[in-house]
């Protein structure tokens, strides 16, 4: 259970790092997924930062090890919130099945801090005349929006706003380029 | 500048020809007099020549009027026109004007003129002549301010354009755009406002946002448009004159798609307050707003027939975009475009013949229009990713955003998909193009 | 059972006869056989052989004895004794050689008395055996009788059959020889048609071509019937003529006439033509405006545009038709 969690995170991650090496440089994909991921895990280890809390020497290895796997849970919901991009297909407003994991975490981050505000960006891409995409862009910020505030984030805590296709991650009339665009990002302000 | 072609025309002419040729039997018998009907024309642009104008005072730097004139009738589609080097003479007054030799030249028309310099006003003096009727169908005079020759040579296209159609010119009215440039913080959105023929742009705003969705108000002095200035879409009024601006729509969620009322006061909208992009009619004295559509779909884009009485608009209600129509606001919609999945955009024009809009064929994006009698659609461009239509006051030409080298540029077709130009190339996109009104 | 398996290869027997006949014969031989088999394994009652009666003995020979004749005396009588003693020697060898004889006279009897048993008894066995072997001769008779009858039979429905079969593969020899003649027929009588239908074609082609020449003269002549009748009615000439001409002009005026953009289907404008005989225009006149002036100038240009109206040379038809007329310009089908 606890293994194939790491390995679903693992998997969000390392999908997380293709997509940003795709939509950075569109070259180096592999390099930079790599690096990613060893990121990732390497901010997984940092379950020192919570373990030095446990300071109450009472505390006996039993409880240290639940210490460590809320640690490491928490590093995981962490791992997972680096993904703030989702995508869609040509006009669909519809969430990816790989993506609601990752929302999930969201939505319990920002049930967890009320005080949290993040904006949802919607975009499409460039085929289609720009008001409808403008209409298209907010339609998938808003099932965005839905899915967190069902998941426990509230609504007081969101704002979103669709681009339309003004904003294109990646410049190009690609597939590859159109289905980076067709997306909502989560900026955490 | 593209011929137009027509073969179904010859064809038609064929069949009325046997149909005509009974008709005047019998109409032979009948009266006394024969009878000849022509029901087809020629399908050519009509051969005028712009002899090159008289000038008497210095004349500022640039284009020749005449050669403006020139430009604007060749861009309509409708006009050809003579290079001055064939000319037999330059004649610039009437009197001189030899019918028979333009007639050898076989020219319908010809335009000859004079500039005068008057203190820092040039004053033109211009007559129109019908070659076979050898008739003088325009004598005028304009004059304009010394930096305004492209003013005062558009007027004349205007007045000739009128003279020989029946129908105003539409080479005075303006186009505003949106031209995108840079990368990164460096990106820069400009709308700007232009003579048709691309020249004397003016930049009317500046962001480092998105701006989208220029609309004339119908006297030509004010641009409504899309700013996300802010970081989220409202709808602004900018009067050109004054460059003063009213945020008047600014509500949360959608503000988009503006659309004027011929009155000017009112405009059409899309929001999306109340959780779903509806369109909306806005008072703008009142700034009171007005639900005209209620529907899951994603409702937007809407335009006022040539009427002012229905709606076209865009909805996703059966699955994909499709224009649709509302006799009259509120009323149930009816769909008016069935040739493809992804019909969006609709800009009806001024007659209630046609309604424009983008259409997607395959893989592409094209530029079609429905003829609203018959319901017969038609595929006007041959450009592969084409936005923003945008029908001419006069309904004769039509200009489009479309993909070019990776770049887009606005195109100017004529109405039924004949003659084509490029707008002049400004630096990185240009994108939205709005055509004025007709002002006087 | 060879005449089974016969029966069981015999594939070429009609299948709707081997079956019956094969079950039939099969009984009958099963039946034959059951019988035979019957009397064979229950053996018919034999009298004994008659052991006793032909142990008759006959009588043995019994040895007499022989009375000499008086010796002579001494000398004699020894002679004689000698002569007595060797006769009487010479009488023992007799008698026992008679003695001997007698012996093997009995014994010989014996032996054939014995033998005469035994030959009776043989004769008694062999006749039991004759009878033995007449009945088994008999029964095997019978058998094979049954067999050879079975075989017959078989042979027999062989025969009829392979008889049948040879009847009926003649009958299809037969059949597809009459077909093969009768197709041979057909084909000979196909290129007959062939050939008969080239020729009838080629005559045709002949004939057609013979028409199609009448037909060209039957056309001049009536052509030249037709300009005769046109030649003798001017009216109807005239009107040909007329309407050819009308065609050219409403040619001409079609691809000399620019309808404004305004123009619209509703418009017409009307024009009176003046010509020249020559075909130069003489007068234009708007005689009815579409209301739009440059859809009028659109006609009264096109009109004047033309340099020469194309008219006939028949004097008198220009004159009927063409020296003053009216064209009107409507437009159909716009854009």
């Amino acid at each position: 259970m606890k293994l194939s969690f790491s390995t679903k995170v693992f998997a969000m991650v390392l999908s997380a790092g293709l997509v940003a090496g795709c939509s950075s440089t569109g070259e180096n994909m592999e390099d930079e997924a790599y690096g990613s991921d060893v990121q990732a895990i390497g901010g997984d280890d940092g379950s020192t930062v919570y373990g030095g809390d446990d300071g109450d020497g009472v505390s006996s290895g039993v409880l240290s090890d639940e210490e460590r796997q809320a640690a490491r849970e928490q590093a995981e919901q962490q791992a997972l919130r680096d993904i703030t991009t989702f995508y869609f297909d040509f006009d669909t407003s519809e969430i990816k099945q790989e993506a609601r994991d990752v929302l999930v975490a969201h939505a319990r981050y920002l049930a967890d801090n009320p005080r949290q505000q993040v904006r949802l960006e919607g975009h499409a891409d460039d085929r289609g005349t720009k008001e409808y995409n403008l209409a298209l862009g907010e339609r998938r910020a808003n099932a965005i929006q839905r899915f967190l505030i069902v998941n426990g984030a509230s609504r007081g805590q969101m704002e979103t706003v669709s681009y339309g296709e003004e904003k294109p991650a990646v410049r190009g009339t690609s597939d590859s380029a159109r289905a980076q665009n067709r997306r909502v990002e989560l900026i955490f302000q | 500048m593209t011929q137009k072609t027509s073969c179904h025309k010859t064809t038609v002419k064929m069949l009325l020809t046997g149909w005509l040729a009974a008709m005047m039997l019998s109409a032979g018998n009948a009266s006394a007099e024969l009878l000849i009907r022509i029901t087809e024309g020629a399908n050519s642009a009509i051969p005028v020549s712009v002899v090159p104008f008289a000038e008497s005072g210095a004349m500022p730097p640039g284009d020749k009027v005449s050669s403006i004139v020139q430009g604007d009738l060749t861009m309509s589609g409708e006009f050809r026109t003579l290079e001055p080097s064939k000319m037999l003479s330059l004649p610039s007054k009437g009197s001189d004007v030899y019918f028979r030799d333009w007639r050898m030249l076989g020219q319908r028309y010809v335009l000859v003129g004079e500039l005068t310099r008057s203190g820092d006003r040039v004053h033109a003096r211009y007559e129109l002549f019908d070659v076979n009727q050898e008739k003088r169908i325009l004598g005028e005079t304009a004059a304009a301010g010394v930096g305004s020759v492209r003013t005062l040579a558009h007027h004349i296209s205007d007045r000739i354009y009128e003279a020989i159609t029946g129908e105003p010119g539409v080479f005075s009215t303006k186009l505003a755009y949106v031209t995108v440039s840079g990368e990164g913080d460096q990106m820069r959105y400009r709308l700007q406002v232009s003579d048709v023929d691309g020249k004397r742009a003016k930049i009317r705003l500046e962001s480092r946002e998105p701006i989208l969705s220029p609309a004339w108000s119908p006297d030509g002095k004010k641009l409504a448009y899309v700013s996300f200035e802010t970081g989220k879409p409202a709808i602004y009024v900018h009067e050109l004159s004054s460059g003063q601006r009213d945020k008047v729509a600014d509500f949360s969620g959608l503000n988009s798609a503006p659309a004027w009322s011929e009155d000017g006061q009112s405009l059409l909208m899309t929001l999306s307050r109340d959780g779903n992009a509806e369109i909306y009619q806005m008072d703008l004295a009142s700034r009171k707003t007005t639900k005209l559509t209620n529907h899951w779909a994603i409702d937007t884009e809407p335009a006022w027939d040539y009427a002012n009485k229905g709606i076209y608009f865009t909805s996703d209600r059966s699955g994909g975009p499709q224009i649709y129509f509302m006799e009259r606001p509120g009323a149930e919609p009816r769909r008016i475009t069935f040739g493809s999945r992804y019909n969006a955009r609709p800009r009806p024009d001024n007659k209630g013949e046609y309604v424009y809009y983008v259409h997607q064929r395959d893989r592409a994006f094209h530029i079609a229009r429905t003829n609203l009698k018959t319901g017969d659609e038609s595929i006007i461009t041959r450009t592969e990713s084409d936005e923003s239509p945008s029908v001419s006051p006069n309904g004769r030409l039509l200009i489009y955003a479309t993909g070019q080298n990776g770049a887009s540029v606005l195109t100017v077709v004529s109405a039924d998909g004949g003659a084509a130009y490029s707008l002049p190339a400004a630096d990185g996109d240009v994108r939205e193009p709005a055509w004025g009104p007709i002002t006087r | 059972m060879t005449g089974h398996e016969r029966e069981t290869i015999s594939t070429d027997t009609p299948p709707w006869k081997s079956p019956v006949v094969l079950s039939v014969a099969l009984h009958v031989l099963l039946l034959v056989i059951a019988l035979a088999g019957w009397s064979w394994t229950n053996p018919v009652q034999e009298p004994e052989p008659r052991s006793i009666s032909a142990r008759l003995v006959s009588p043995e020979p019994k040895p007499s004895p022989v009375v000499d004749e008086q010796d002579q005396r001494d000398k004699e009588e020894e002679r004689r004794l000698q002569e007595e003693k060797e006769r009487q020697q010479a009488e023992a060898e007799r008698k026992r050689q008679q003695e001997e004889a007698r012996r093997k006279e009995a014994e010989e009897q014996a032996r054939k008395r014995e033998q005469e048993r035994k030959q009776q008894e043989a004769k008694a066995r062999e006749l039991a055996e004759q009878q033995a072997r007449e009945k088994e001769a008999a029964r095997q008779k019978a058998e094979a009788e049954a067999k050879e009858r079975a075989r017959q039979k078989a042979e027999q429905e062989q025969r009829a059959r392979e008889e049948a079969k040879r009847k009926a593969e003649e009958e299809q020899r037969r059949r597809e020889e009459a077909e093969r003649q009768r197709q041979e027929q057909q084909a000979r009588e196909e290129a007959e048609r062939k050939r008969k239908e080239a020729e009838r074609r080629l005559k045709e082609q002949q004939l057609e071509a013979l028409a199609e020449q009448a037909r060209q003269e039957r056309e001049a002549e009536a052509r030249r019937q037709q300009e005769a009748a046109a030649a003798r009615a001017r009216e109807a000439q005239m009107l040909s003529d007329s309407e050819k001409y009308q065609a050219l002009i409403r040619d001409r005026l079609s691809q000399a006439w620019y309808p404004p953009s305004s123009a619209t289907e509703n418009m017409v404008a009307r024009l009176q033509i003046t010509l020249l005989p020559t075909g130069e225009l003489a007068n234009v006149r708007l005689v009815s405006s579409s209301g739009n002036t440059a859809f009028d100038n659109s006609a009264l240009g096109a009109a004047r545009s033309l340099n020469r109206y194309p008219v006939p040379d028949d004097r008198d038809t220009f004159e009927r038709y063409f020296r003053q007329f009216t064209i009107e310009f409507n437009p159909q089908r716009l854009r």
